[in-house]
Parts: C-alpha cells; sequence; structure tokens
C-alpha cells in the first residue's frame, strides 16, 4: 500500500503557527517534539513529520478502507519509519527549499512518484500521463473517483480499478505516488 | 447553552479557515471540514484549539479523531458542555 503527501513551505508559513500553545501536543509524542525543538530547523521538522504522518495514513486508510479520521497522534514517527499499531510505514521524503514530499509505503512495494509545481488548469496530467504510459491506454479514458470513504480510485474506461496510488497537493505544489 | 449558539460559534471559529466560501454560507450540521470547506489539515488542529478555548472544555484524541464535520464536533461539544 502506498500514500504520500506534499507540503508547500511558503504557505505552511502563513498558514499554521505550529509554535502556538498546545498546538504540538495535538499531533506530535514527547519524543517527536523533542526531536522537533532540538533540530537545527525545528520548521522544516515539524513539516517533515506531519508529512510521514499523512502519507502513512493515506497509505493506512487505503489498506483498511476505514472512514476519514483525524488521528495524527496515532501515527508514530521514528526516524524514516511510521507505525500505527501494529503496521509499519517506510518513508522518504524530499525537502527543497519549496516543499516537503513525502512517500509511505508498505516494505516491498515498488512505485513511481513525482512532485511538481501545480498547473492551472489541470493539475493531474501528470499522473494521468504516467498512467497512461505504464498501462497502454489513452489518457482521456482515465478518470478518479472517490469510494464512500473519500479515498480516490483510478478508473479506466468504465472499470474501477483498485491499483493503490495516492494525490496530494498544497499551494502551488503537487504530487503524485504509485504502486507498479 | 443552545444548540443553535453553539453552532454560531463553531461557524465563527472556522471561518478563518475555510477557503470554499460558498461552501460556507451553506453550512449544515452535515459539512464536511475537509471535503466540503477545503480546510487544510493543519489547519484542524487550530480549529480544536479554538474550539476548547471558546468553551473552556479539553477535547482528547479520541473526540478529535472524528472531529471532521460539524454535525461530530457539534455532539462532542455539546457532550463536554453537559459533562462539566
Amino acid at each position: 500500500m502506498i500514500g504520500n503527501d506534499i507540503v508547500d513551505l511558503h504557505l505552511a508559513r502563513i498558514q499554521s503557527n505550529w509554535r502556538r500553545r498546545g498546538w504540538l501536543d495535538k499531533i506530535c509524542s514527547i519524543s517527536e517534539q523533542k526531536e522537533i525543538y532540538t533540530a537545527q530547523n525545528p520548521d522544516q521538522t515539524v513539516w517533515k513529520l506531519w508529512s510521514m504522518k499523512e502519507a502513512a495514513y493515506k497509505a493506512h486508510q487505503r489498506l483498511f478502507l476505514h472512514p476519514p479520521r483525524f488521528n495524527p497522534i496515532d501515527f508514530i514517527c521514528i526516524d524514516e519509519t511510521v507505525t500505527i499499531r501494529n503496521n509499519e510505514y517506510i518513508t522518504h521524503s524530499e525537502i527543497t527549499d519549496n516543499y516537503i514530499h513525502t512517500i509511505a509505503h508498505q516494505a516491498a512495494v515498488a512505485y513511481n512518484s513525482k512532485a511538481f509545481a501545480k498547473v492551472d488548469f489541470h493539475d493531474k496530467k501528470e499522473l494521468f500521463e504516467f498512467i497512461s504510459s505504464w498501462f497502454q491506454v489513452t489518457t482521456s479514458t482515465i478518470s478518479l473517483e472517490k469510494d464512500d470513504n473519500r479515498i480516490p480510485m483510478i478508473k479506466i474506461g468504465d472499470t474501477l480499478t483498485t491499483i493503490p496510488f495516492s494525490y496530494t497537493g498544497h499551494g502551488g505544489y503537487a504530487a503524485y505516488a504509485i504502486s507498479i | 447553552m443552545t444548540k443553535e449558539e453553539i453552532l454560531g460559534k463553531l461557524k465563527g471559529i472556522i471561518e478563518p479557515f475555510v477557503e470554499n466560501q460558498e461552501a460556507l454560507k451553506k453550512l449544515s450540521e452535515e459539512t464536511d471540514f475537509i471535503k466540503d470547506l477545503e480546510i487544510n489539515s493543519a489547519n484542524l488542529v487550530d480549529i480544536i484549539l479554538d474550539i476548547e478555548d471558546e468553551f473552556s472544555i479539553e477535547i482528547d484524541n479520541e473526540d478529535m479523531d472524528k472531529m471532521l464535520t460539524v454535525k461530530a464536533s457539534l455532539e462532542v461539544i455539546q457532550d463536554k458542555l453537559a459533562a462539566k
């Protein structure tokens, strides 16, 4: 299973004040908070942990097909691994001056992933183009459909697939990750 | 506090974080913070903290888990107020 999450660092700076009293307590364990406060770049560390938790949440929700929840504190980050109950997700974060993009997956999952600056009209173009070339189908037959728990599924023609994938956008950036 | 009063205060709390202003006009109990109002998920933390401050209640992790809609938030606030 796979999930991914992107944080636009410029937008995050104006959108969220993580230093607000009580803010970190709601989403981070004591050891995660320690990691943030002792980091050379606490802002970057907060959003890295956040994107790890969000990416793992998406992989976890798709695995169990559960209704939406808001429980970032249940996702425990240790180094590059996120654990929720007995499930472990391995994460990879790409950190640039503009964004942090994290992919979370279960062990031994082959995937393709890409982060990019959002294009105004069709921001899922990159994902659709990958699906089109990988599965040898025309782009116009690809669409996304959300299930009852708002988990997006890839539809090719009239067929709703179970291809594990994840799409994320924040501010000026977007990214996808797809199992192959 | 009546349900309408709680709803009014809740609306005031979520308003600054709403990206979809049209959906805010049609706010109902069924309104979903992320899907309908397009609130950034990190800002849900601010909403939870603002609710705690406004109603002088404490929201634990289990309650927070479900506070993704107006209805669920109303229920949590009402329960906490009743337990005071």
